[in-house]
């Protein structure tokens, strides 16, 4: 019974396996099929085998990772050092495919209609008519003229003439064929209606790696990314190709870039800080005050203002965009009606970072609030006990025995919450996007952009159109830097540990 | 052994399973539509399977989605034939090699600026079936039986409103679509043309002595508390539905909003200022083929034969009313007077350039505009130095 249960599981397992290794085949995404074939062999051997046994719950989740962590991460560095973005979508292949598809219709291009006959082997027979009445025969690729009652006529009549019907089923099929009208043209379909003459633009030299234009001879070489004519002209679309080191040296040669990401960088780490801090002190204010047993309707007090964290993000920061409207805004009445002047939220860029800060402290104290109370209860009665003999001031007792105390299970909560607003795309996009503009900066970048909201209105918002190159090289620049603040993280809770060996 | 045999049997059924998932389809089209125009296509395509026996699938997807996943699934063998997009897509879909000319059978039955902006170097790249236009809404209660034909007009009546507290204009903030008729109105330009009839990428319209004094105007507007500052489009909405503002620029798009308020409202173009009108972009709405279809045939003969015609475009005029750019059927939507009103404003417009380094235009001069909203820079410093960052975008992108 168990064996078959293994052997369902397994089966499933590579059914699954299966589907998703033809469907990254077909879009041609060859190292992840590589890598997910290697997971789906080691598998099969580890369950068939008993001697994979041990690597059962092992490999799952290295899979995973692989699959989830690793290969995202190569890809991006891939990116990084290629134009892949609006005019390079393309692969090199498919750009080749559609130039070497380009036909120019002749300027006086004459209409012939066109009679189709099936012969009994079922292969096709084309009667082509021009304006003047003058027929043509087109049969494998080669026309002949016809004169007036050519007994090829009679033969075409034994055959079966394709309906309209039976014509726009065989579209595909008939705009497929082509016919050699001199050196140079070519008889193609250009409707359901009619054939035209037509000349074909480029051609492909494979040794060369080189498309030359077969009406002016120019020759188009492959450039980064683009086929170029001797005098620099290009021919679009372009396609993907690796441009070595340009996006990083754009990211860090041009001080129109640069500029905007120190002060983008200076103030992702501003906010997350501060984003952590007032979170945390209004939090473990509350959760002080709701930890006090003689506080009366203490469960009332916790559940109304647990409710911020309990209402969707996306609610709440849409509210508060409204909230802070300049012309409109509550906030804002309500100070003109008592102070007489009132505050451009969200236009100047110190009032839209206080915004976003009061925002993410609605948004998160009910979190700390919560994580603060469940700390405070473990710490044990008999320590205020003891310091209360020693003649503590509440102060004191807050100082030397709560908060440490508190820390040891806080801390590294703080430092997940300070990672977490580090990347808080959500709320900086909903209330400010960003917004106000830095003056000057050549791309996409506001006051109030974090790095994770500067890459991506980067990627999609750029004067490119999109530029998931630049975007790319962006991302590995706050991945080094992301690398580098949990190194330093890590030692820090590590010192943590230290304080409760300590007490 | 036996395990083994059940293993194999179910690799062969899966796979046999999703092939037919991924498989491109020659002799079948599969057209992307947003969710307004999926039904009307639905019930041509069954039409066109009575007539030819060839299956039209529709794909239902966000109009806003449809460009971006173009992008991503087409090169993959998997996209569709045909989509419905906007005309200022062309210049990204083109540039990327995603869509390809279409042959349209009959030019002359098509409105020539509807035509004209699915047309990219000479050739068509869409069949139109929508035209728009912003103009001016306006609430005959504040503003009048005819609205205001004038700005001069428009800054009278807005000195009185708005010591009731109410403005005489309002509109969508920071938008550069909305405010390029402040830019247009004294002759101002995104690109200009060059001897070819062509788009110069390098010569950008928006600082010159025109531009700069229609930004002007825009912005002794907001000083005034003519034009409400800084409203994005739900506040403009919002007031103009409490009857708290005149005049409202925006496009046909509205119009369901202000006639579920119950505002007594009509429809102009753009007022004029020292005698000039401010022409409005013309945007135009179509269908387009990929170039990754392996029907191109087919779907430019379901294009001419079954989608242009008097019927199907009714039938999407009522769908969702927008001006029509197929002339068979203009006579009967411009019936309607808001239909009316947004062609004359349309006849003003100016087609929306296409061509991929508007990319870089919108950014700039949206940032500009905002520094103006927001009164931290005067408006020719701001735009200037837009300018001079939209050509030094456009020539780093390497037009």
């Amino acid at each position: 019974m168990g064996k078959m249960m293994k052997g369902i599981t397994l089966g499933l397992l590579n059914v699954v396996f299966i589907w998703i290794a033809l469907f990254l085949l077909n879009a041609e995404a060859y190292l992840v099929f590589v890598l997910l074939l290697l997971g789906a062999l080691l598998t099969n051997f580890i369950f068939i085998t008993p001697k994979g046994y041990p690597y059962r719950y092992l490999l799952p989740a290295s899979f995973f990772m692989i699959l989830l962590v690793v290969y995202p991460i190569i890809y991006t560095v891939y990116i990084s050092v290629t134009n892949y973005g609006t005019g390079n979508i393309l692969n090199k292949e498919q750009v080749i495919a559609q130039f070497e598809e380009r036909y120019t219709l002749e300027p006086s291009a004459e209409q012939y209609a066109f009679q189709v006959y099936r012969d009994p082997q079922a292969s096709l027979w084309f009667l082509f008519t021009d304006a003047q009445g003058a027929q043509l025969l087109g049969r494998d690729g080669e026309i002949t003229r016809l004169e007036a009652g050519d007994p090829i006529l009679m033969q075409l009549a034994a055959f079966h003439e394709l309906s309209r019907v039976e014509l726009v089923q065989a579209t595909n099929e008939l705009s497929a064929q082509s016919f050699a009208y001199d050196d140079t043209r070519e008889l193609r379909m250009r409707n359901i209606n009619s054939f035209s003459v037509y000349l074909q633009q480029y051609s492909y030299n494979v040794e060369s790696d080189q498309l030359i234009d077969l009406q002016t001879g120019t020759v188009y070489t492959p450039i980064n990314g683009y086929f170029q004519a001797p005098d620099g002209t290009r021919l679009s679309p372009g396609f993907r190709a690796v441009i070595g080191f340009d996006n990083f040296r754009r990211l860090f040669g041009n001080p129109q870039i640069t500029g905007p990401f120190v002060s983008v960088f200076v103030w992702t780490i501003q906010w997350a800080l501060l984003s952590v801090a007032t979170t945390f002190v209004v939090g473990l204010f509350l959760a002080i005050l709701l930890n006090d047993p003689h506080l009366r309707l203490r469960k009332m007090y916790r559940s109304l203002l647990i409710l911020p964290y309990a209402i969707p993000a996306f609610i709440s920061a849409l509210i508060w965009r409204g909230l802070f409207n300049t012309e409109l805004g509550v906030i804002n009445q309500i100070l003109q009606a008592t102070i007489g002047s009132s505050v451009p939220w969200l236009q100047d860029p110190f009032w839209a970072k206080v915004a976003l800060i009061i925002l993410n402290l609605w948004l998160g104290f009910p979190y700390m609030m919560i994580i603060c109370l469940g700390a405070l209860q473990s710490i044990g009665a008999e320590m205020y006990e003891a310091a209360l003999v020693d003649g503590a001031t509440s102060w004191q007792q807050f100082r030397h025995i709560t908060l440490p105390l508190l820390m040891v299970s806080v801390g590294p909560l703080l430092v997940s919450s300070f990672s977490f607003n580090f990347n808080n795309f959500s709320v900086i996009y909903l209330l400010t996007r960003g917004r106000p503009p830095i003056v000057g900066a050549q791309t996409p970048a506001g006051h109030t952009d974090i790095l994770i909201s500067y890459t991506y209105r980067l990627a999609f918002e750029s004067g490119r159109g999109i530029d998931y190159g630049l975007a790319s090289a962006v991302t590995l620049v706050i991945f080094l830097i992301t690398g580098a603040i949990t190194f330093i993280n890590f030692r820090f809770t590590g010192a943590l540990e230290d304080v409760s060996k300590n007490v | 052994m036996k395990r083994l045999t059940t293993i194999l049997v179910v690799l062969v059924l899966a796979a046999l399973v999703s092939m037919p998932v991924m498989a491109s389809v020659p002799g079948e089209l599969l057209i992307w539509s947003d969710g307004e125009r999926a039904p009307i296509l639905t019930a041509v395509a069954k039409e066109f399977v009575v007539e030819y026996g060839i299956t039209v699938k529709i794909q239902e997807l966000p109009f806003g989605d449809i460009r971006d996943n173009l992008a991503i699934v087409a090169p993959t063998g998997e996209g569709p034939d045909i989509i419905v997009g906007a005309h200022d897509w062309l210049g990204q879909l083109v540039t990327d090699g995603l869509i390809e000319p279409i042959d349209v059978a009959d030019p002359s039955l098509f409105l020539e600026s509807g035509l004209d902006a699915f047309t990219w170097g000479g050739q068509y790249y869409g069949i139109p079936y929508a035209i728009e236009a912003i103009g001016l809404i306006y609430n005959k209660d504040l503003a009048g039986e005819d609205g205001f034909q004038t700005f001069e007009e428009l800054i009278d009546v807005g000195m009185k409103l708005r010591d009731e507290g109410k403005y005489a204009l309002v509109m969508p903030q920071p938008d550069p679509y909305h405010t390029f008729p402040f830019f247009s109105i004294l002759g101002g330009y995104v690109f200009g043309m060059n001897a070819d009839g062509v788009l110069d990428p390098l010569d950008v319209g928006l600082a010159n002595a025109g531009a700069v004094e229609g930004f002007e105007l825009f912005e002794y507007l907001m000083d005034e508390r003519i034009l409400a500052r800084a409203t994005p489009y739900d506040t403009m909405m919002s007031l103009f539905q409490n009857g708290n503002a005149a005049g409202m620029i925006t496009g046909p798009w509205a119009f369901n909003d202000v006639r579920s308020a119950g505002i007594n409202y009509g429809f102009q173009q753009i007022p004029s200022y020292k005698g000039q009108f401010g022409r409005p972009f013309l945007g135009a709405q179509g269908f387009m083929m990929s170039a990754f279809s392996e029907n191109k045939m087919l779907a430019n003969l379901f294009l001419n034969e079954f989608v242009a015609t008097k019927d199907t475009m009714l039938a999407i005029y009522e769908g969702d009313p927008r001006p029509t750019a197929f002339l068979p059927a203009a006579d009967i939507i411009n019936e309607d007077p808001d239909m009316r009103g947004v062609m004359e404003s349309a006849a003003e417009g100016i087609p929306m350039p296409a061509i991929p380094a508007m990319n870089a235009v919108w950014t700039a001069w949206s940032d500009a505009l905002e520094l103006v909203i927001n009164e931290q820079s005067e408006p020719q410093p701001a735009i200037e130095n837009a300018v001079q960052l939209i050509i030094q975008t456009i020539k780093d992108s390497g037009y």
